[in-house]
């Protein structure tokens, strides 16, 4: 039994703490998924970037479509986690969900990126210098720490 | 479990040199242009990322940023990707000064990107829905749907509109001044809705990120911004440098004042704008 991480093409980086929350040897997979990327928009030069990042990386690239690939593997290889990346990315939540209906009993974590800045109350995002305002402190700190 | 068993196919990480990866990653898009996707001019990879981070300067950037041969630093596919974080950008960029206020506009710059994250975070519907009305004296049933067949292909007649997409569309990058041009160009002169623009963009640019992206066009568009973006001729040749052909003759749609655009490009509006 061990953890299985999905990166995907928002958080391709070894040191994402989606690494850190996996089990030690955790296998970890991209799904070059031609349909997911047509629908994110994401063109020919895009995609030999993202080839070009994933073979410096620690991971398996899988073809296929998302979903099936990871709800296989879960039953294949005995996988009792699944650790993503945390995106607001909506494909990227569709893909879970999909797995959570194959495989009810999946824990799913998602695991936030290392915070640009951290607010303590969330800010007003209705125009860009509302934001600022209140986030500027912070951002201007190593580690975007609370002032 | 009970989901049932796939054959998967493991895609190879070896190659004999980055034109056959090129051509591997071409016939996996069903891009059968291999030469095109090879001229990148950004490498994907942490590698060139920790490259493209030492080789910044926030203060020359923040000099400059505006101009197209200024120093802007062209981490934003990396940004994007996740293959840098913004953290550790902001950290090197403090890292980089000796008071915090010297890194302060390159630091704004990155807030940018986590603000568009935050909205598309809270508000994932808003980034292909006109957040607001526009403010140009149309409705969004004014613009057309699809971009023209002459704006793909740079071969619009503006001479510096077709010098932008052709460097878009060769390079995967565009300068974020001359992507403010294009996209004022597309929404205002040629009254097409800003989704259009978007959608070419994301298919194009190395760092294509829906809510970067998007938002900004909304931004440029006036249905997430008090007023519609614009821009003349003089604003070009200020900001662009020899490399981009600002000859009034080939560029007329932008050679005029402000004023006069205004009164071109928003005939329902009032008052002046720009």
């Amino acid at each position: 039994m061990a953890d299985l991480v999905w990166i995907h093409e928002d958080a391709l980086r070894a040191t994402h703490p989606v690494f850190d929350a996996a089990t030690d040897g955790a296998r970890s997979v991209f799904i070059w998924d031609s349909a997911r990327f047509d629908a994110a928009f994401i063109g020919s030069k895009r995609q030999l970037f993202i080839y070009q990042t994933l073979i410096e990386m620690d991971v398996d690239i899988i073809a296929g479509q998302t979903a099936e690939i990871l709800s296989s593997l879960v039953a294949a290889e005995d996988v009792n986690r699944l650790v993503v990346a945390e995106t607001p990315n909506p494909a990227i939540h569709a893909a879970l969900g999909t797995v959570r209906g194959n495989c009810p009993d999946l824990p799913i974590d998602n695991i936030a990126e290392t915070p640009f800045v951290s607010l303590a109350v969330p800010p007003d995002l209705g125009r860009f210098f509302r934001y600022w305002n209140k986030a500027k402190k912070g951002a201007l700190r190593h580690g975007g720490l609370p002032v | 479990m009970s989901a049932p068993m796939t054959e998967y196919t493991l895609l190879p990480k070896t190659f004999a040199s980055p034109s056959e990866m090129a051509r591997f990653v071409a016939g996996l898009s069903g891009d059968d242009a291999a030469s095109a996707i090879d001229a990148a001019p950004i490498a994907g990879g942490r590698a060139a990322a920790e490259a493209a981070l030492a080789g910044i300067d926030p203060r020359s950037y923040a000099a400059s940023r505006n101009h197209l041969d200024g120093a802007v630093t062209r981490l934003s596919p990396y940004i994007r990707h996740g293959i840098l974080s913004l953290d550790e950008v902001r950290n090197h960029a403090l890292a980089c000064v000796a008071n915090a206020k010297e890194a302060e506009k390159f630091i704004q710059e990155l807030a940018w990107r986590d603000y568009w994250q935050r909205i598309y975070l809270a508000y994932p519907d808003r980034i292909w829905a006109d957040i607001e009305n526009y403010k140009t004296g149309f409705d969004a049933k004014d613009y057309d749907d699809t971009l023209p067949d002459d704006i793909k292909a740079g071969e619009t007649g503006v001479a510096c509109i077709d010098q932008f997409i052709a460097t878009l569309s060769d390079t995967g990058y565009l300068h974020n001044h001359a992507r403010m041009y294009l996209a004022a160009y597309i929404v205002h002169w040629r009254r097409i809705k800003w989704q259009a623009g978007a959608r070419w963009f994301l298919q194009q640019l190395l760092d294509g990120d829906p809510a970067s992206n998007n938002l900004s066009w909304q931004w440029i568009a006036s249905t997430f911004s008090n007023k519609p973006y614009i821009f003349n001729l003089e604003n070009v040749a200020k900001y662009c440098g020899p490399d981009i052909n600002t000859i009034p003759r080939h560029n007329l749609a932008l050679d005029q004042s402000y004023e006069r655009l205004t009164a071109l490009l928003f005939p329902n509006m009032g008052g002046p704008h720009g």
